[in-house]
C-alpha cells in the first residue's frame, strides 16, 4: 500500500542537525508526527531508527509516549499559546524502570509558516537526580553523625566535670580542692572549644567567641563577687584552627586561673584583660592584671602543674613567653612570629 | 518543698550525669530526687506534690525526650519550675516552656545552682494559670 508522500519536503540539513544532535531531539509536526528523531534519542530510550519518520509521537516504542498532558503541552506550542520550559515528566515503559524527563519545547523558527513545526529536546535526568540524592542523603547523615558525636563528647566532659566537683566537694584538704577545681577549669576549657566548634564549619573556630565564653565560664566558677573582680577580653577577628585554638584556650585558662589565684589577695576591685591580636601568621597573646605583681627572686612560687601546662604549649605552638610589670599587676605575653618563608628558604638551600 | 527545703527532681539518664547533678543539688542545700528518664519522672510527680524544680537532660530513652517532658510539666503541673541541660548545641530556650532555663553540656554547676536559686525565689508563677 501506497503512503502519502510528506506534503512538505524539509531541507536534508535541517533533518541532518535533528539527526546528530548530541542531546536526545525529537523533530514534529505540528499534528506530532515525528519528521526526525536523533540518533541519540533513539539510542536512549531503545527506539528503532528505521521506524520513526511519520510516525505519530504516540505510537513511538510501545505506545509509552503517549501522555495526554504532554501531547497537550506539544500542541499548545505548536499553536503559540504555550512554552514547554523545563518540563517534568516521568516516563513509564513496561517492564523497565520509570525515567525522570525534563522536556523543552519550541517552534522551529525558520520562517515557514504555513508549515509549523516543533523542537522537542529530551534531557534523562533520573541518574543525575538519583546522585543527587544520594548525596544530599550522604550530607545529612554527615550532619548527624556530626551531632552525635558531639553529643557523646559533651556528656563524657559532663561526667568527667561531674566527678571532679563530685570529688571537689568531698576532699577536706583546702590544697588538694583548689587541684580539682583547676581540673575541673581545664576541662571546662576544653569543653568551651568543643561548643565552639559544634558551632563552626570546617574546624576552626572564632577566638573571640571562645575566649569570651571561656572567661565567662573561668568567672562564673572563680569569681564570688562580680562587681569586684571582672574578665575583660579583647580579641581581632582571627580565626584559627581547633588544634591551635585548644593550645591557646588552655594558656588563658591557666594564665587567668593564676592570677584569679595570685593577683588579688587583698578585697580591692581587679580586672584581667585577654588580648589576642594578630597579623598574618604573626600572634600575640596577652593576659594582664592589675593586682599585685609577682614576687620575684626567693619570694617567687614554685613553679605549678599550670606553668608547665602554658610553658610546654607556648613552646608547641612556636611562640615565647614574656613576663613583664603592668605597674600596677602583670602581664604575660605570648608572642610568635611567623618564620615558615625563612624556614623553606633554608630547606631547599640544603 | 520538704521540711521546708526546695524539692528537687533530677531527670538523667547517665548514671554518673545523674550522680553528680544529685550531689550538686544536695550540696546547693535542696532536697534531691532522681528519676533515669521521663516516664520515671512522670511517676514520681503523680506520687508527690512537694516537688518544686525539675532539672532535665534532654536525650533520654522512653517515650518523652526531655524537651517534651518539660512541655507535659509545665501543662500538667505547671507551677514545678524546669531547667533543662544538653550536649546537643541546637537546642534553645525558645524550644522550651516559657520561663524554663536551657544551658549546654558540659554545664557550670555554679550556674545551674544560681539558676536554681533564682526560679526558686519567685514566690508566684511567672506565666499565667490559665
Amino acid at each position: 500500500m501506497l503512503q502519502t508522500p510528506p506534503v512538505h519536503l524539509e531541507a536534508a540539513s535541517t533533518l541532518a542537525v535533528v539527526v546528530s544532535s548530541i542531546e536526545p531531539l525529537l523533530f514534529l509536526s505540528d499534528d506530532l508526527k515525528v519528521i526526525a528523531a536523533s540518533a541519540s534519542f533513539c539510542r536512549a530510550f531503545e527506539i528503532d531508527p528505521a521506524s520513526v519518520p511519520g510516525m505519530r509521537l504516540s505510537d513511538l516504542g510501545a505506545g509509552e509516549w503517549a501522555m495526554p498532558k504532554l501531547e497537550s503541552l506539544l500542541s499548545a506550542t505548536a499553536s503559540g499559546s504555550a512554552n514547554i520550559e523545563a518540563y517534568e515528566i516521568d516516563l513509564k515503559r513496561p517492564g523497565k524502570k520509570t525515567r525522570q524527563l525534563v522536556l523543552n519545547a519550541r517552534t522551529l523558527d525558520d520562517g515557514d509558516l504555513e508549515h509549523i513545526r516543533l523542537l522537542l529536546a529530551i534531557a534523562d535526568v533520573t541518574d543525575a537526580r538519583a546522585e543527587a540524592r544520594l548525596k544530599d542523603d550522604l550530607i545529612r547523615d554527615k550532619a548527624i553523625l556530626l551531632q552525635e558525636v558531639q553529643h557523646r563528647v559533651a556528656n563524657s566532659l559532663q561526667i568527667i566535670a561531674s566527678v571532679l566537683m563530685q570529688s571537689a566537694r568531698r576532699v577536706q584538704s583546702d590544697e588538694a580542692r583548689g587541684h580539682l577545681h583547676n581540673a575541673h577549669h581545664r576541662v571546662m576549657s576544653i569543653a568551651a572549644l568543643q561548643q565552639q566548634l559544634s558551632r563552626s564549619l570546617g574546624g576552626t573556630v572564632e577566638l573571640r567567641a571562645y575566649f569570651t565564653q571561656l572567661s565567662r565560664s573561668l568567672g562564673a566558677s572563680m569569681i564570688a563577687d562580680p562587681e569586684r573582680l571582672s574578665i575583660k577580653v579583647a580579641v581581632d577577628d582571627s580565626v584559627v584552627d581547633a588544634d591551635v585554638s585548644v593550645s591557646l584556650g588552655l594558656i588563658v585558662t591557666e594564665l587567668v586561673i593564676n592570677a584569679l589565684k595570685h593577683a588579688f589577695p587583698d578585697k580591692g576591685i581587679g580586672k584581667i584583660a585577654i588580648d589576642y591580636r594578630s597579623s598574618g601568621g604573626d600572634w600575640t597573646l596577652s593576659v594582664a592584671d592589675n593586682g599585685i605583681g609577682m614576687p620575684a627572686g626567693n619570694d617567687a612560687p614554685k613553679a605549678g602543674l599550670g606553668t608547665g601546662i602554658v610553658e610546654a604549649l607556648v613552646k608547641n605552638l612556636d611562640g615565647k613567653i614574656e613576663l613583664s610589670d603592668a605597674g600596677p599587676g602583670t602581664v604575660v605575653t605570648i608572642s610568635h612570629r611567623d618564620t615558615t618563608d625563612l624556614e623553606n628558604d633554608l630547606s631547599s638551600a640544603v | 518543698m520538704k521540711n521546708g527545703k526546695p524539692v528537687v527532681l533530677v531527670v538523667e539518664d547517665s548514671p554518673m550525669i545523674r550522680m553528680g547533678a544529685v550531689d550538686l543539688v544536695l550540696s546547693a542545700g535542696y532536697e534531691a530526687l532522681e528519676a533515669g528518664d521521663a516516664d520515671e519522672a512522670i511517676r514520681i510527680l503523680q506520687s508527690r506534690a512537694d516537688i518544686d524544680l525539675v532539672f532535665t537532660d534532654v536525650q533520654m530513652p522512653g517515650t518523652m525526650d526531655g524537651i517534651k517532658l518539660s512541655h507535659y510539666i509545665r501543662d500538667r503541673w505547671p507551677p514545678v519550675k524546669l531547667i533543662v541541660a544538653s550536649g546537643a548545641a541546637i537546642i534553645e530556650e525558645s524550644m522550651l516552656p516559657g520561663g524554663s532555663r536551657f544551658f549546654s553540656k558540659p554545664y557550670d554547676e555554679l550556674t545551674i545552682t544560681e539558676a536554681m536559686a533564682q526560679l526558686l525565689s519567685h514566690q508566684h508563677p511567672h506565666f499565667p494559670i490559665s
